[in-house]
């Protein structure tokens, strides 16, 4: 079974820091990405409105891991100097992004019909009507689904390690090739996954009661 | 190369691949679903139980699935289990899935009358046969639609044995790139051959689903 070696969950722990950092920059690129890419979903062209779908379609219907082979093998093919934190940055932004596209767009289409009639009425401006109405409804509306997705995005982070981005899990897999310390190491490494998501997913409970005190989340959409 | 050559070249190397990824999901959603029903019986079996069923299940929506896949292909061999690599894997598959059907059966299970178990009981059905003849099967149908989106996760999934040396299609792309030096064509098919399992997947719980609804 093989002994544990001495620092290997330090060494764990770092990979958790790595896959806590690619996670939180895909969250933020996603989320950024998600807007630009929901906005096509109501647009009046039905053109641009199918090239949503078909991308939610091509996203949501192939794994992450072809994507992400897909861009490794590509990107070096259109002479990009680009290691495989890029290629791997970079699709984890392009998978999520669509998840939370898919999200947003429920969360605009629960805006009641009276909140769009009274911001026209009061003739507000494009970008005032998405920062005064929609992005504070949509915001109450998705809170629960878009935790998950955030959730998702730090298990989906493991997938990188096959492109040999080194994070948690490839760390993990390093030690067992070496040590054949399965079971202590895997533990560990699904100990510190359980911290992540588990505690990402209280935050966003506890976040969502304190916007409750505040008068500011309605009932779960 | 054009890309009708390339697929007249590769064709059988992608059908093998394909093989692979059917049999391996198809396997494994049956086991999933399986195992989601013995969780939830044991769910509804006692306090204790119950407990032990949420733990399992929160461990592992908790965790990425590489790690199940990583344990059984590499512990089952240290324990005296050198079983094939496909085996692990899909084992790993219905280990994790299984825990999210779990979930969704209990959703499922909401939506039954109360006065269903007053009704089983009068006519003397044993709890067994109630969970068997009467809950089961309506979770199950209530259930199909999120069962479906469970499904084509876990087809998604089955590209993850790539990892453990299985030849599915995403190991066929792999293989075919690193052979072939081409930079992306081997991955554009392997694409579209999963968009289209994916849509038949879809298809068929969304024929399921109308094929049973008598509500």
């Amino acid at each position: 079974m093989g002994g544990v070696p001495p620092g290997s969950f330090a060494l764990l722990l770092h990979g958790a820091a790595v896959s806590l950092l690619l996670a939180a920059v895909a969250i933020a690129g996603g989320t950024v990405f998600a807007i630009a890419l929901a906005t096509l979903a109501f647009s009046r062209l039905a053109v641009v409105r199918a090239v949503y779908g078909l991308y939610v379609y091509v996203v949501r219907g192939t794994p992450l891991l072809v994507l992400a082979l897909l861009v490794f093998y590509a990107l070096p093919a259109l002479d990009l100097r680009t290691g495989p934190y890029i290629a791997g940055t970079l699709v984890l932004v392009l998978y999520v992004g669509a998840l939370f596209a898919e999200v947003f767009r429920g969360g605009v289409l629960a805006i009641p019909r009276p909140q769009w009639e009274s911001a026209r009425s009061l003739g507000l401006p494009p970008f005032a009507k998405f920062r005064k109405v929609i992005a504070p409804l949509v915001t109450r509306y998705t809170l629960p689904p878009y935790v998950n997705v955030c959730v998702m995005t730090v298990k989906a982070s493991s997938v990188l390690s096959i492109i040999s981005v080194w994070e948690l899990t490839l760390a993990a897999r390093e030690i067992i090739e070496r040590t054949f310390a399965v079971f202590t190491i895997l533990g560990m490494a699904a100990a510190l996954y359980f911290v992540m998501c588990f505690g990402l997913d209280r935050l966003g409970r506890r976040l969502e009661r304190h916007l409750l005190r505040r008068g500011f989340v309605g009932e779960r959409a | 190369m054009t890309f009708a050559r390339w697929i007249a070249i590769y064709g059988p190397t992608y059908v093998t691949g394909l093989g692979w990824t059917a049999m391996t999901a198809l396997g494994a959603a049956l086991g999933a679903i399986g195992w989601g029903c013995v969780l939830l019986l044991l769910r509804l079996s006692g306090p204790g139980p119950a407990r032990a069923v949420d733990a399992y299940v929160q461990l592992f929506r908790n965790t990425p699935v590489l790690l199940p896949i990583y344990l059984l292909y590499f512990g089952l061999p240290l324990v005296g289990l050198p079983w094939p690599a496909v085996i692990c894997g899909g084992l790993a598959l219905v280990l994790q899935n299984g825990a999210y059907v779990a979930e969704i059966l209990r959703g499922g299970l909401k939506a039954i009358d109360r006065v269903q178990f007053d009704a089983a009981r009068s006519i003397g059905l044993s709890p067994w046969n109630t969970f068997r003849k009467v809950l089961l099967p309506q979770v199950l149908v209530y259930s199909i639609p999120s069962l479906g989106n469970q499904v084509v996760l876990l087809v998604k999934d089955t590209s993850l044995l790539s990892a453990i040396t299985v030849t599915e299609l995403t190991m066929q792309a792999k293989l075919l790139t690193e052979q072939t030096g081409a930079a992306y064509e081997a991955f554009v098919v392997v694409a579209l051959l999963y968009l289209l399992l994916v849509s038949a997947t879809e298809i068929t719980f969304r024929a399921a689903h109308r094929a049973v609804r008598w509500h």
